[in-house]
């Protein structure tokens, strides 16, 4: 049972992923009034990436970006979807929140690698903004813990199906809100698309991948675009019970994040940090002190 | 196996290493691995015995006594383990350099002082010891002459008001208990007020803090770090800043005990709720002035007093899962940043002493080694899982955020992503990137210098995938503090308010890794390419400036710089430029012309006379 | 449009792949880029065929060389062209590069593009509607799938042509030849 959730949970993780990549073009050209690729088009662009003989600048070139994949495939394992969750007692938020950072690490050293200017220039920022919404981010997962005193987000889901919705339990409201605020810079959408940035800085870390390494980073992004929105619908919307129902929240959420990034232009990195460094913060940090108010 | 052999061996080492590189250099350098390693296997050998010898002197009275137990082991371990290390990776550091008798002797001499601080067993010798190893530490500071003596007349001046500190409380002890004993004492002390301990720690915790670097009084550690020779550099940091943590130790738990300690202070302010927070506010501050920095070594000695500042919250917080964490993390953080200034140093070696981070660039396919060092070096320091880092930065979090103080937890936590900006700085402004014009000829480090990276990378990977090998000595010692035993097994902590798992952490992220490396076979095979062979929108690369390095967090810089000035070092220098004014005044009072004396002697008499006649004292 | 017949995919992939992504270098050669922004953008979108730009020639598989070349552009354009990973297809867009075009007198543009990188296609019109590029492209797709596009094999196989001519407009060039090409120059 458990090596059959082992495989399956990331296979679900890759269809899900691509399949969200794909419904955004469509949706984004639908709202551009216009008719878009077919939902189906980052499986085509995929399969023409993995055909074409790409060039490679050294063996960490190529070792970063498996780490990069590797990363987030390792991560798809802690994350619960509905009640599939394989390795789910084995270090709890903490290990999310630092294999989290495999994923950026392998590409910042494959990039690196390739010694273009536009991919630190790009990974740079990539940090930077990680920083940024880091702070409240931090915040506001601390409270989630002390509120249900526990690291284990099995536990964290559970608690929730038992009684309510975190978004929806009042001492936790504010900190939903500063979680709310801060999801499209942790996806990486409009307004906080700084990293890719095709045309600041062409495309920032994806520079100079082409052919399999393209591929990879793409089947990448879509697994991070899963990742973030799967531990905010673990967090605060309750997970599931089971993985229908949590996809069809994710979907939810993931359409609302659209509309943001439909709308928006694209903020400076220092004008991103500062936004994020001020609001979200100040309201997660309020929704900190009652949370440890409530407790005393 | 004797202590007292131990001690022999390791200072008769360090003078016969000096004597035998009056004959040849070559005869040093094998002795003194021959020592060092010696000394490794001595301190393997007294593993799990508890022994004490006493030896009496005949000075006032006090014996001085040596003993053993697990806490002395552990740091034993390290600080033995560790100086072969470095000592094996000066073979060629030092190669051709002037003075090397001088240097050899110097380190020799302090891992003997450091061996002899955590064996002994009552506070005079620990004393004796301790100065030692500070004195030395001076001389192999200003080793290079120049800013380095500057910087390590800091660091002595410093060090000298932290052991008056502690002579004080030594000299409190004495006049109550009229022991100094360790043992004695810690029994004797249980029965002292309150107010007594809490100023017995305070006098003698200023002495620790000042050795480990906590902020307030750490601004002698960066330019120390950054002027020495960097292997040496490798075992300050590594060890010897450390020695303030067994002082921490010492103090708080051996003697003064893990009941008493825990309720110190009026109040809200109560002592180790105090150091906690001092603790974390070291941990935050210099991580983010670390990544202001331009010099590769002054970016890792900020880190170095961050990470200090986790180990010295792990321990006041009080829990046994809090300081099993900084125990732990004394020892990894050694472990990595020894690993991390030997990069550095074998990058030095190779372009001729430069250090400057912007100036560098693209070594990672002329250095390899180096840079696997330093790849798993900055892993370790911001605690990516399967490294040795994370394993005790997860003890300091969980019962951080169990025990209900989520503001340290936050500082813990934003001071790891402090770390991931600023040693990504470092890793990509000296290994990756454009390769400098001017350093295309360099050449791999030698294997001399390649054995500790490799061992130590080995370490760090180790102790992360299986941390029970050193959990298991590492909660004897914390139930030798009358802690809680952890739930410890070969592969983290089992527990049922969440457990660390790491093996399978370790075997997801390796199948991980091999289903996405057979995924990238089904690609063709990628043409390996140039590194000038890059996209720069149709114009051909320009040599030596296409690299981004120079204020790599530029949006950032300009955000936080001026928070971040150095208030406290600033203020340092007023007060020492006062003291300095003040004894140049004084110092005139010597004119070196008689007559003058002469008036002193008589103005003396002459206010004698006056005072005997109006109050008349005698 | 066969891209819902999934024997043809089960059966030819690649083939597919590149012909429903073709993903155009986003490098503004000339003046028929003032083209391509109302091609990609919501008026006539090209993204529903699967065509959109990318910002490096890493990433892309397809060249347009909109407009006129002249002599400082080619050398980029040679770069640029070379820097792509195979399999690609160059299209060329006006009349500049089929023959000269409007400035087929001048001593500074190129006359012939064929001489220098491969062309698989050509849009003549000065400029082409987009509509023209939406011919070009299904036009494209049939050359796909008759193996006629093979624009980088003939590169690989004529390399020494190629590098003659570029050489004898340049004089030495200053990056190294992409494929072997013997021993004279």
């Amino acid at each position: 049972m458990h090596v059959v959730e082992i495989i399956v949970s990331p296979l679900l993780a890759l269809i899900i992923g691509i399949f969200f990549l794909g419904l955004s073009r469509k949706i984004m050209a639908r709202i551009h009034w216009r008719y878009g690729p077919p939902i189906t088009q980052p499986v085509i662009d995929v399969i023409r990436l993995f055909s074409q003989k790409a060039f490679s600048h050294g063996m960490m070139f190529n070792l970063g970006i498996i780490l990069s994949l590797a990363g987030s495939f390792v991560l798809i394992l802690f994350l619960p979807m509905g009640n599939i969750c394989p390795l789910s007692n084995s270090g709890g938020m903490l290990v999310i929140l630092y294999v989290m950072l495999l994923a950026p690490l392998g590409i910042a050293l494959s990039g690196g690698e390739a010694a273009n200017p536009n991919v630190s220039i790009g990974i740079s920022r990539k940090l930077i903004i990680a920083l940024g919404y880091e702070v409240p981010l931090l915040l506001v997962l601390l409270t989630i813990m002390t509120r249900y005193h526990t690291i284990s987000i099995v536990e964290i889901v559970r608690i929730q199906q038992n009684t309510t919705w975190a978004l929806l339990d009042l001492p936790l409201l504010l900190s939903g809100i500063a979680y709310i605020l801060i999801l499209p810079a942790i996806l990486g959408v409009r307004p906080f698309e700084i990293v890719q940035a095709p045309q600041e800085i062409s495309s920032g870390p994806m520079a100079e991948y082409g052919g399999p390494f393209l591929a990879l980073a793409t089947i990448q992004h879509a697994l991070s675009l899963f990742i973030g929105i799967a531990l905010f619908v673990n967090l605060f919307l309750g997970g599931a019970g089971n993985p229908f129902t949590f996809f069809l929240k994710m979907l939810v959420v993931f359409i609302l994040v659209l509309f943001i990034n439909a709308a928006l232009p694209r903020l400076r990195v220092e004008q991103a940090v500062k936004y994020l460094w001020r609001w979200p913060t100040l309201i997660s940090l309020a929704g900190m002190i009652i949370i440890l108010i409530i407790r005393r | 196996m004797s202590l007292d052999l131990l001690l022999i061996v390791a200072f008769s080492g360090a003078l016969l290493t000096y004597v035998f590189g009056k004959i040849s250099s070559k005869m040093r350098n094998a002795f003194g691995v021959v020592v060092s390693l010696a000394l490794v296997v001595m301190v393997a050998l007294l593993y799990g015995q508890t022994e004490e010898k006493i030896f009496y002197f005949g000075f006032l009275n006090l014996p001085l006594i040596l003993r053993t137990n697990m806490l002395a082991w552990f740091f034993a371990i390290s600080v033995s383990a560790l100086g072969l290390l470095c000592i094996v990776f000066s073979l060629s550091y030092m190669k051709g350099r002037e003075r090397g008798d001088f240097y050899y002797l110097m380190m020799l001499l302090i891992n003997g002082a450091m061996l002899g601080i955590v064996f002994s067993g009552d506070l005079v010798s620990f004393f004796i010891f301790w100065e030692v190893m500070s004195w030395s530490t001076f001389l192999l500071i200003s080793y290079n002459r120049g800013k380095a003596l500057f910087a390590g007349m800091k660091y002595i001046i410093m060090s000298i008001l932290g052991s008056v500190a502690m002579l004080i409380g030594m000299l409190s002890l004495y006049a109550t208990y009229d022991t100094l004993n360790i043992v004695t004492l810690s029994t004797l002390i249980s029965s002292a007020s309150s107010g007594y301990l809490l100023f017995l720690s305070i006098i003698f915790c200023i002495a620790f803090a000042i050795k480990n670097a906590v902020m307030p009084l750490h601004t002698w550690l960066p330019e120390a770090y950054a002027e020495a020779p960097s292997p040496f550099t490798a075992v300050l940091s590594g060890m010897l800043t450390r020695m303030g943590m067994y002082g921490f130790l010492l103090i708080m738990y051996v003697m003064v005990g893990a009941a008493r300690v825990l309720n110190l202070g009026p109040g809200l302010f109560k002592f180790n709720y105090i150091l906690a927070w001092l603790g974390a506010v070291t941990i935050v501050i210099p991580t983010f002035i670390a990544m202001l920095q331009n010099d590769a070594k002054m970016l890792l000695a900020w880190h170095g007093i961050g990470q200090g500042g986790y180990m010295v919250l792990g321990i006041a917080f009080g829990t046994s899962l809090g300081v099993a964490g900084g125990i732990f993390h004394t020892l990894n953080h050694a472990i990595y940043i020894v690993l991390l200034f030997l990069s550095v140093a074998a990058v030095q070696y190779r372009t001729h002493g430069e250090r400057d981070l912007n100036s560098l660039g693209g070594l990672i396919k002329k250095m390899p080694i180096a840079f696997i060092g330093g790849l798993l070096g900055i892993s370790g320091l911001i605690g990516v899982p399967l490294t040795n880092g994370f394993a005790s930065k997860w003890l300091i979090y969980k019962t951080l955020i169990l025990e209900g103080s989520p503001f340290l937890a936050f500082a813990a936590l934003i001071g790891t992503w402090g770390t991931i900006l600023s040693v990504f700085k470092f890793l990509h402004n000296m290994f990756l990137g454009q390769l400098p014009e001017k350093y295309q000829d360099v050449k791999k480090s030698p294997f001399s210098m390649q054995l500790p990276i490799i061992i130590l990378s080995f370490a760090i990977l180790l102790f992360g995938i299986l941390p029970g090998i050193p959990l298991k000595v590492i909660n004897a010692i914390g139930v030798s503090f009358g802690f809680e035993s952890l739930n410890v097994t070969f592969w983290g902590i089992a527990s049922d308010t969440g457990a660390l798992n790491t093996i399978n952490i370790f075997a997801a992220v390796l199948v991980g890794c091999l289903v996405v490396a057979l995924l990238f076979k089904i690609g063709p095979k990628a043409t390996p390419i140039a590194q000038d062979d890059n996209y720069a929108a149709g114009a051909p690369v320009p040599k030596d400036k296409y690299h981004y390095t120079v204020d790599f967090y530029n949006p950032l810089y300009r955000m936080i710089t001026p928070y971040l000035k150095d208030f406290i070092d600033a203020f340092y220098m007023k007060l020492a430029g006062w003291t300095q004014s003040l004894s140049n005044g004084v110092r005139r009072i010597y004119t070196g012309y008689v007559g003058h004396y002469v008036m002193y002697i008589v103005l003396f008499l002459a206010s004698l006379i006056f005072i005997q006649l109006k109050w008349s004292p005698w | 449009m066969d891209r819902n017949q999934l024997t043809k995919w089960l059966k030819t992939p690649v083939k597919m792949g590149h012909k429903y992504s073709l993903h155009a270098v986003y490098f503004c050669t000339g003046c028929g880029i003032i083209e391509v922004p109302p091609v990609i953008t919501a008026r006539w979108d090209a993204e529903r065929f699967g065509v959109i730009p990318v910002a490096t020639p890493r990433q892309a598989n397809l060249f347009l060389i909109t407009g006129y070349v002249s002599v400082k552009t080619l050398k980029a354009i040679i770069r640029t062209y070379e820097q792509m990973p195979e399999p690609k297809f160059t299209v060329g867009f006006g009349s500049c590069p089929v023959n000269g075009g409007m400035y087929w007198d001048s001593y500074n543009t190129i006359k012939h593009l064929d001489k220098y990188i491969p062309v698989d296609g050509w849009i003549a019109g000065c400029m082409p509607r987009p509509e023209a590029i939406f011919v070009a492209v299904v036009h494209l797709w049939t050359l796909i799938d008759k193996d006629m596009a093979d624009g980088y094999k003939r590169y690989r196989k004529d390399y020494k042509a190629y590098r003659a001519n570029q050489e004898q407009l340049f004089g030495t060039l200053e990056w190294p030849p992409l494929f072997p090409i013997g021993e004279s120059k």
